[in-house]
């Protein structure tokens, strides 16, 4: 009697947090709101989605706080970007959450890194001397639609996988998703025109496939190394490096502190150009496409 | 041996008999479910391979590399890790360390971590230093896959009292443990060999964990102290602790956590007076407390901002010891011998706390302060007072720079200046510590 009281009382509390869609099979929770976004797409009214970091948030720096212990406690799919991006918060919340299926060798442990053609892996030996360099692979792959629409076809294998009943409408999903990402796709012709070359100084590592898919240049880094915050010698031979090559736009993430990259600017006549790196790294900027349709378009009007 | 060939062989006939027999349709449909199942359950990689060849993806012509390349750890190493834990001295009345250092390696912390199998992740953490040489800190198995939410723990771990004691040493944001946790535990705190059981439930919408323990002992055993009957020698006298965790998310910058725990155990209790080698009753020792957490740290400028208030508050209760008088009186804590025994006479009740807050300044500087009180037991309760700061430095995640200044007012003497100098930095890839 008291067990069933407390299940009740227990599923009308957590209901209460997490409002299930009518018919709703997988719960999918994901690391990134990007991840989040495009594996509703995928996935429809067959799964509850939920996310643990925000759009706005350096996703390296996460806290795990044990109220995400509760979204992944019950998650029959725990997908996440990889390559060390959430090294820092991850173990703690999948130990803590205690769910087999989501554990590394789980039905629902989704690696999305593995299905994504990777940059920036170091060769020879890696240190931390190197910063807080990634030895697998620079992990900001979803800035490229291409591995976009990687993500999509993956997160529809997988749903398919665990809920077989659902394939149609994943396979359909998938397929909507992609299309409207070639739409959005086919405006940019004069923007990725108009970037294509074009000198860029980028804060973080994170713009380097967003690089790759624009054809950007990015000619120096306001991070000397991966994760260390600017130096006044760095910052120096950076605004060196931008008088020579031409730079006129520093793009950075909403998460960073301006004031250098303003400073750099200032001895430049560049412009600080705040993009978001993520769904909801900036207020209207809502989902995958809105993202990276703002991305495009706000560079391109900046250069 | 031909008979047992024969059956073998007969039976295996059998098999591949019974595997000529005509499939019927139904055997058919099943057999085609299970491979369609078997489809559907194939790696997911390989499904997006297919489909990109069938819908004729971009090909990359960077010089990308791509995820799926096999295991990145082939030979199945554990992770191995080492943080190392330096603390000089400048106060300047003399060290105020216990091996009276005024530079010194406080401790290296050797760890090494890796799932056991399936059911089990195995933690061992070694502690090396001048004065304890090589001891085991920490050395536990978890387990992974128990239903209902549980996990368990065997071996040796740092004890869910309280708050900080479950956060190593050199990763604490103070140089040392709160008085309260050094008087009570010892200055390394509470550690306990044995069982952890704990449990996360929401009945109420909000995160709650219940950890339970069964310990060997609650203290340490000192060598110097004999009772005549080990102090484990029944289940009651085995260490046995509870602790209730809850946590609410204020809002998506703010959360608090309250709990509330006990402990319980027999420790041995040097006695005034002694009788041949007894010089020492064991005495039962039970500790209760509650501990608070409020942190602020704002989503988008949590790199630049934070804010941590923490306090704890514990009572704890123990037989105290003040002469002998014949067997009967003793009771089950004593010697199952005639001879004159020792016994509790009176309890003490000590308290103590602590309250302390760290505000970050830059990405990479915080400042902090800490207020301690607490009835000391070196002092038959007498109260101590401690007022510190400090400043933390973080140069990266994996080094830390600490300096501390304390006004220490013990019960008894004059007070004391402290200034204290720590760093810490952390090799391999030691696993974060719990939120």
């Amino acid at each position: 009697m008291f067990r069933k009281l407390s299940l009740l009382i227990a599923s009308l509390a957590l209901g209460g947090l997490a409002a299930s869609p009518a018919g709703a099979q997988l719960k999918v929770v994901t690391s990134t709101t990007d991840l989040y976004d495009i594996a509703k797409a995928v996935g429809g009214n067959r799964i509850t989605a939920r996310h643990i970091g925000e759009g706005y948030q350096d996703p390296h720096f996460i806290e795990a706080k044990p109220s995400f212990v509760l979204q992944l406690r019950n998650a029959d799919v725990w997908a996440f970007v990889g390559l060390d991006l959430e090294i820092g918060w991850m173990p703690l919340l999948l130990d803590g959450a205690r769910n087999p299926r989501i554990r590394q060798g789980g039905s629902g442990y989704l690696d999305v890194s593995r299905a994504i053609p990777l940059l920036d892996v170091p060769r020879g030996n890696v240190d931390r001397s190197q910063g807080d360099v990634h030895p697998l692979g620079n992990p900001h792959y979803w800035l490229d639609p291409e591995n976009g629409r990687r993500i999509a076809r993956l997160f529809e294998a997988k749903f398919t996988e665990l809920d077989p009943e659902g394939a149609a409408v994943y396979d359909a999903n998938e397929k909507n998703f992609e299309a409207r990402l070639n739409a959005v796709e086919r405006t940019w012709a004069d923007e990725l025109g108009k970037i294509k070359g074009q000198p860029i100084v980028a804060w973080h590592t994170s713009w380097r496939y967003f690089a790759e898919y624009t054809k950007v240049n990015i000619v120096g880094f306001m991070e000397p190394k991966p994760g260390v915050p600017p130096s006044p010698a760095h910052l120096a031979g950076l605004i060196q490096t931008m008088k020579r090559t031409g730079a006129k736009v520093i793009v950075m993430e909403p998460f960073y502190d301006r004031k250098q990259a303003d400073f750099v600017a200032a001895h430049t006549g560049a412009k600080v150009l705040i993009l978001p790196p993520s769904v909801g790294g900036l207020k209207g900027v809502g989902d995958y496409l809105s993202v990276m349709d703002y991305d495009v378009k706000q560079l391109a009007a900046a250069l | 041996m031909r008979v047992l060939t024969a059956l073998c062989l007969s039976m295996a006939a059998a098999t591949t008999m019974r595997g000529q027999v005509p499939t019927t349709p139904r055997d058919s449909a099943a057999r085609a479910k299970a491979k369609a199942d078997s489809i559907a359950r194939a790696d997911s990689i390989a499904l997006v391979r297919e489909l990109e060849k069938l819908q004729g993806a971009r090909p990359d012509t960077t010089s990308r590399v791509t995820g799926a390349q096999g295991p990145t750890n082939p030979r199945l190493l554990p992770d191995f890790s080492a943080v190392g834990d330096f603390v000089a001295d400048l106060s300047p009345k003399g060290s105020t360390q216990e091996d009276g250092t005024r530079i010194g390696v406080r401790e290296v912390e050797l760890a090494v971590q890796a799932a056991v199998d399936p059911y089990f992740r195995g933690d061992v953490f070694l502690g090396i230093s001048d004065e304890e040489g090589i001891s085991i800190e920490q050395a536990f198995l978890t387990t992974t896959a128990l239903p209902h939410e549980l996990e368990l723990k065997i071996g040796r771990f740092l004890m869910p009292v309280g708050k900080q004691n479950t956060t190593h040493r050199h990763d604490l944001h103070t140089v040392e443990y709160p008085y309260v946790i050094q008087k009570f535990f010892g200055p390394e705190g509470q550690k306990g060999t044995g069982l952890w059981l704990s449990r996360v439930f929401a009945p109420f919408g909000f995160y709650q964990e219940i950890q339970l323990t069964m310990i060997d002992r609650i203290a340490e055993k000192n060598d110097s102290l004999e009772t005549g009957v080990a102090v484990n020698r029944t289940l009651g006298g085995l260490g046995y602790s509870a602790r209730l965790r809850n946590y609410w998310d204020l809002n998506e910058s703010t959360n608090l956590e309250v709990s509330a725990w006990g402990l319980t155990g027999v420790r041995e209790e040097p006695t005034l007076t002694a009788v041949g080698n007894i010089n020492a009753l064991n005495a039962r020792q039970t500790t209760g407390g509650l501990d608070f957490t409020f942190r602020w740290r704002p989503l988008q400028q949590g790199l630049y901002k934070s804010f941590i208030l923490q306090s704890e508050w514990m009572k704890q209760s123990t037989r105290s010891v003040s002469g002998f008088i014949p067997g009967p009186l003793c009771r089950d804590m004593c010697p199952p011998v005639a001879i004159p025994v020792f016994v509790a006479t009176e309890r003490t009740n000590y308290g103590g706390g602590y309250v302390f807050a760290r505000y970050q300044i830059t990405q990479r500087g915080f400042i902090g302060a800490r207020y301690d009180q607490v009835q000391d037991p070196e002092f038959a309760g007498g109260t101590t007072h401690a007022g510190s700061a400090y400043l933390e430095f973080f140069p990266s995640e994996f080094s830390k720079i600490t300096a501390m200044y304390e006004r220490y007012a013990p019960p008894a003497g004059i007070d004391i200046n402290r200034i204290l100098l720590q760093a810490t930095f952390a090799l391999g890839p030691h696993k974060p510590h719990p939120f």
